[in-house]
């Protein structure tokens, strides 16, 4: 089933178009790679998924991006919605540094109203498995999110992200700041969820992008060039330019 | 811009380029002792044993690039390919041993009758000349010219069964007729590794998979 089909899609920082007439589908539950070189606009592109675009001053969107069927776009629309049905982990970890653990997966949670502790303690039980870690904190759940390393407050952000039960998580570089094993988790983890959710990730590391994904979009100074499974595009690209990126050929 | 990967690359392909010499060196020692008696079996041995060494050395070089630069796109199709290669020019080697050995051992094709090596004659041109065109489009990765193999082997194969036909038909010698069978055969699948040769060449230039036989 198509998740998102994005049609038309243009996006501007003030008169700067940093990403021109995109038109992509999105299947449910698969793991789409968004790779290219730095300032292609992939994360805008990630950005105008969930209306995070809009939030930066000066920024504007046109055309349509189609999400279960609706328009994100349409004026009916609250924004606010759309974000918990698709949510976000960035770059780096941004666990909530003065909040226990336990808060930085509940508060997602407890800011639309939920203050039942039993539905709240399951929530987070839940988000924590799901993101693997909660036999890493079961023991520490008061303790500050900062107190944990880099690669658990990923999982953190994620398990935060999940607690909302999100349909769709984006992740822009979620590994780029981790070591290999704690990226390796990460990578994992994406395989693993990508049975019950839809998971499109901006990553530099297009090794990274062969691993993980099911389909990788490349994207070059705006223009999405190649979308196709990650077998075909990592073995045999149909365009000179994914060629180029991906050999290092570029300069 | 120059990648640090190509020069390895570049290595890999002068490799195959001397181990195609090499091969096709063989074949021809093999053929000449067929048909003009000239012993060679020790020589086509140590030029047999030798790809297969080389053969060893692609297959570990290319593990090395593979953990070493994560290679994807034509530079992955490359690599694959290269390895594949390197056995089909070993299988070069060792059909030319197998020829070598069968004339030691049936006493070549001493007192065969006259069609018999002039079939063997012809078929063995082709053969060279078909390693010749797949080491020649290697060089350049020229899917154009790789193509042009596959007329080469369907003659080949046409011509392995008419032998085969003629073969039944006539009344050679049993030796004659164990010998130059062997030694079609051998010529036969020479021909088919050329083409393999050939079809990998066409993925590396193009990523598409052709049968060329």
């Amino acid at each position: 089933m198509v998740k998102f089909d994005i049609q038309n899609l243009n996006a501007w920082f003030g008169s700067k178009h940093v990403l021109k007439n995109i038109n992509m589908k999105i299947e449910e539950n698969t793991v789409t790679a968004i790779i290219g070189p730095s300032g292609c606009g992939k994360t805008t592109l990630l950005r105008c998924l969930n209306r995070m675009h809009e939030l930066i001053p000066g920024a504007r969107v046109s055309g349509k991006v189609i999400f279960n069927g609706v328009n994100i776009y349409d004026n009916s629309v609250d924004p606010v919605m759309v974000r918990r049905k698709i949510g976000m982990v960035f770059q780096k970890p941004n666990p909530f540094p003065m909040m226990s653990i336990y808060d930085n997966v509940a508060v997602g949670l407890k800011l639309n109203g939920i203050r039942d502790k039993r539905v709240l303690d399951a929530a987070v039980k839940r988000s924590l498995e799901l993101a693997n870690l909660w036999d890493e904190v079961k023991d520490e759940l008061n303790k500050s999110g900062a107190s944990l390393s880099g690669g658990q407050q990923q999982r953190l952000c994620i398990a935060r992200a999940l607690a909302v039960e999100p349909e769709v998580l984006l992740m822009d570089e979620p590994c780029s700041a981790l070591d290999p094993i704690s990226t390796a988790k990460i990578e994992e983890l994406i395989r693993k969820l990508a049975k019950d959710y839809t998971i499109i990730i901006v990553t530099h590391n297009v090794q990274q992008a062969a691993r993980v994904s099911d389909f990788t979009a490349f994207l070059y100074l705006g223009e999405l060039i190649e979308y196709g499974p990650t077998r075909q595009i990592f073995e045999n690209p149909q365009n000179e330019l994914t060629e180029r990126y991906l050999t290092g050929k570029f300069g | 811009m120059s990648r640090i990967i190509d020069s390895s690359l570049e290595g890999l392909l002068s490799t195959l380029n001397k181990m195609g010499g090499m091969a096709y060196n063989a074949v021809s020692k093999a053929l000449l002792e067929c048909l003009d008696g000239r012993e060679a079996y020790n020589e086509i041995r140590e030029i047999s044993d030798h790809l297969l060494t080389m053969t060893d050395y692609v297959e570990d070089r290319t593990f090395e690039l593979i953990v070493r630069y994560q290679p994807v796109a034509s530079d992955l199709r490359r690599i694959k390919s290269y390895m594949k290669i390197a056995y089909d020019l070993a299988r070069f080697g060792r059909y030319a041993l197998d020829i070598s050995f069968t004339n030691k051992k049936l006493e070549r094709l001493k007192n065969c009758e006259e069609w018999i090596k002039i079939y063997i004659k012809e078929m063995g041109e082709k053969v060279l000349d078909m390693i010749k065109l797949s080491i020649e489009a290697l060089k350049n990765s020229d899917a154009q010219l790789a193509r042009n193999i596959s007329e080469k082997e369907n003659e080949v194969d046409k011509m392995h069964l008419e032998f085969l036909d003629k073969l039944i038909k006539s009344e050679t010698t049993t030796r004659c007729a164990i010998s130059s069978i062997l030694i079609i055969r051998y010529l036969e699948r020479i021909a088919d590794h050329a083409a393999y040769i050939c079809e990998s060449i066409i993925y590396i230039a193009t990523g598409q998979k052709e049968v060329l036989r």
